[in-house]
């Protein structure tokens, strides 16, 4: 009996080392890949920024599109973008041969194809939280400046209510996008936003109602005490 | 050729009796019996022609320009309807008054006049004394450009006086009381110049600054006193919308005549002729408070973008003014010309959104403008203007500061 035993045991571990030995191939064939084209997506992005660099492309690129790039990325150049998008693409790209790499070696082409299915959700979803994270920071930006200039003293307040809000938003939008956590997160972002709602309604109807009124009468009688000084001052 | 075009009746007429001897353009919509009556008096504001034919004026105002653009008034003088220009698509201060100075320019410039005098709608200045102060110096004593001087209260033109005045005078190194101008006179070598003003002209959010194109293209620049009070219809607009506008346009310009600004050294001083205006004293306290509060406010608040914008030791400074008492609240003149070349520059960079770059100036500005207010509050006009004055040549001192970093952005200070 010992024998049977010590014979399954010993069959079990040649095939789960054959399996292994089967994707293995498969397994480097990815990670060399990869390698190979996170090498060329940097060179290939080191280079472009040096020949744009020469070029003076910031400087030389149209006004109205650097323009629409400083309004939704401020802190990059259209170098640095581009450069990134390069060196992302290659990135990319090595995934994508990696995959398709593993697929042909291993035995299990299975995984693969559900992969190369994911990518063009994984790619989207990246475009909507880059896009999300953006405008968080553009709105927040906005409404500080706006409510700055307003003379409001809980400006950063609502900057960053503003900021979480958005992102909020767009981390829920990635999620369903990747199908992942399926009703729980349409669930969880009603009850969240419903719930910042019912609070600010609450706020204003019940708890801080005299609160609220006071800051609304305050900001309300603002102009009047203000005007009397704006008169005498010409600004233009 | 200025780039505008006008329809083939005005065109003709034009051709028909070009050239003339002084353009007098009335921007914005003027009231057309009120600008009649007044166009009488102009007759003699210029002098005759060598042979005694008496000159030829022609009074231009906005309109359709379709059918019968020139007509004929009494003493042989014109009266031409110019294509009024599409307004700008929202709402504004001055791109529309620029835009119409720009038509009446290129207008004066196709009849090859010797003199062009633009009006502001109101037509406040359209009378014979200041019409011929302004056009005399240019058909007689070849100046280039006569730009007006107008009385103002220590409270008046503020953002005038704070930004635009000065950075105008340390950039372009000529000292021009009011560089963006209702009312002035240039002469015929600069209309081209002035109508067309490069490709900016195309586009809609440049303001003219008339001075400016002069300074730059080496014209001779004069100013003459014009006893008149304009009040721009600002209605709707508010003090952010009016600092985006102004101080953006000039932004905007030292950026495309970067390459002219940082040539110019030492500035010169405009011939001041005539008379100067009386100073118009204002003896009303103002509350500097307000201004103050919304200075501490922003410095609460906006250092994340203001440490974008200015340097860690500008910062700092800014937070130590903030924690200072209203009454002493003072802004030092070479903080406040840091201040504004680093938003020029961050304007130009675009580290942060230019909408964003202003909106943030708002605060500095209303903390610069409570300074200037408790220090100017026991001064006559005559020395707030001596405090202008100052202003201006801190901000040439500064100017080695603004080249630096327009050189090298990158480079810490």
């Amino acid at each position: 009996m010992w024998n049977q035993i010590g014979q399954a045991i010993h069959d079990s571990m040649a095939r789960v080392m054959t399996q292994i030995a089967k994707l293995l191939p498969g397994i480097l064939a990815f990670i060399v890949a990869l390698l190979i084209f996170l090498v060329l997506g940097w060179l290939f992005a080191f280079v472009l920024r040096r020949v744009l660099t020469a070029m003076k492309f910031d400087e030389h690129v149209g006004r109205g599109a650097r323009g629409s790039i400083a309004e939704m990325s401020p802190e990059h150049t259209p170098t640095v973008l581009i450069t990134r998008l390069v060196f992302w693409c290659f990135v990319v790209l090595g995934l994508l041969v990696g995959l398709s790499a593993f697929g042909a070696s291993s035995a299990e082409p299975g995984v693969a194809a559900y992969v190369f299915a994911y990518v063009p959700r994984l790619i989207g979803a990246a475009v909507l939280l880059f896009a999300g994270n953006v405008l968080a920071r553009f709105l927040s930006r906005s409404v500080l400046i706006g409510a700055v200039n307003l003379n409001l003293h809980y400006a950063r307040l609502l900057a960053l209510g503003v900021k979480w809000l958005v992102l909020v938003l767009t981390a829920a939008m990635v999620l369903d996008h990747l199908r992942i956590g399926g009703a729980i997160v349409d669930l969880a972002f009603g009850i969240l936003f419903g719930g910042i709602v019912f609070a600010l309604a609450l706020a204003v109807g019940l708890g801080s109602r005299e609160l609220v009124s006071r800051s609304l009468g305050r900001e309300a009688a603002k102009p009047s005490e203000v005007q009397p000084e704006q008169q005498k001052l010409r600004h233009f | 050729m200025s780039g505008i075009e006008f329809p083939a009746e005005l065109q003709k007429k034009i051709d028909e009796t070009s050239p003339v001897d002084v353009v007098i353009g009335v921007t914005g919509t003027a009231d057309l019996s009120a600008l009649r009556t007044k166009a009488k008096c102009l007759r003699g504001i210029a002098p005759d022609g060598e042979n005694g034919q008496p000159a030829k004026i022609v009074v231009a105002y906005a309109g359709a320009a379709v059918a019968d653009p020139v007509t004929a008034l009494e003493d042989g003088m014109l009266l031409a309807e110019y294509p009024t220009p599409p307004a700008a698509e929202v709402m504004n201060l001055w791109r529309d008054v620029s835009a119409a100075q720009r038509s009446v320019l290129a207008l004066a410039a196709a009849w090859q006049s010797r003199a062009c005098m633009v009006i502001y709608g109101d037509l406040a200045g359209l009378e014979a004394e200041p019409v011929r102060a302004f056009v005399e110096p240019v058909v007689k004593g070849g100046i280039d450009l006569v730009m007006p001087v107008y009385p103002v209260s220590k409270h008046d033109g503020l953002i005038n006086k704070s930004i635009l005045a000065p950075m105008s005078r340390a950039l372009y190194g000529k000292r021009v009381r009011w560089p963006l101008a209702a009312d002035y006179c240039a002469g015929a070598k600069m209309l081209e110049k002035l109508a067309s003003d490069g490709a900016r002209a195309q586009r809609e959010a440049d303001l003219l600054w008339p001075s400016n194109v002069v300074a730059m293209n080496g014209g001779q620049i004069n100013q003459a006193a014009l006893k008149v009070r304009h009040a721009p219809p600002a209605d709707g607009l508010d003090l952010n919308a009016v600092l985006q506008e102004l101080v953006g346009s000039l932004f905007e310009e030292a950026e495309a005549c970067a390459a002219q600004w940082q040539r110019a050294r030492a500035s010169q001083p405009a011939t001041r002729q005539g008379e100067p205006c009386p100073p118009v004293e204002s003896g009303e306290p103002v509350d500097t408070g307000p201004m103050v509060e919304s200075f501490v406010i922003g410095s609460r608040n906006l250092e994340e973008v203001w440490r974008l914008v200015m340097p860690p030791a500008t910062v700092l400074e800014l937070k130590r003014l903030a924690r200072l008492e209203p009454e002493q609240f003072r802004m030092p003149d070479a903080l406040w010309a840091r201040i504004i070349y680093d938003f020029a520059l961050a304007h130009r960079m675009r580290r942060v959104s230019r909408t964003h770059v202003l909106g943030a100036l708002t605060p500095l500005y209303l903390g610069w403008v409570a300074s200037y207010v408790q220090e100017v509050a026991g001064a006559t006009a005559l020395e707030a203007e001596r405090r202008v004055d100052q202003l201006g040549k801190v901000f040439e001192e500064q100017k080695p500061y603004f080249v630096s970093r327009w050189r090298w952005p990158e480079r810490a200070v």
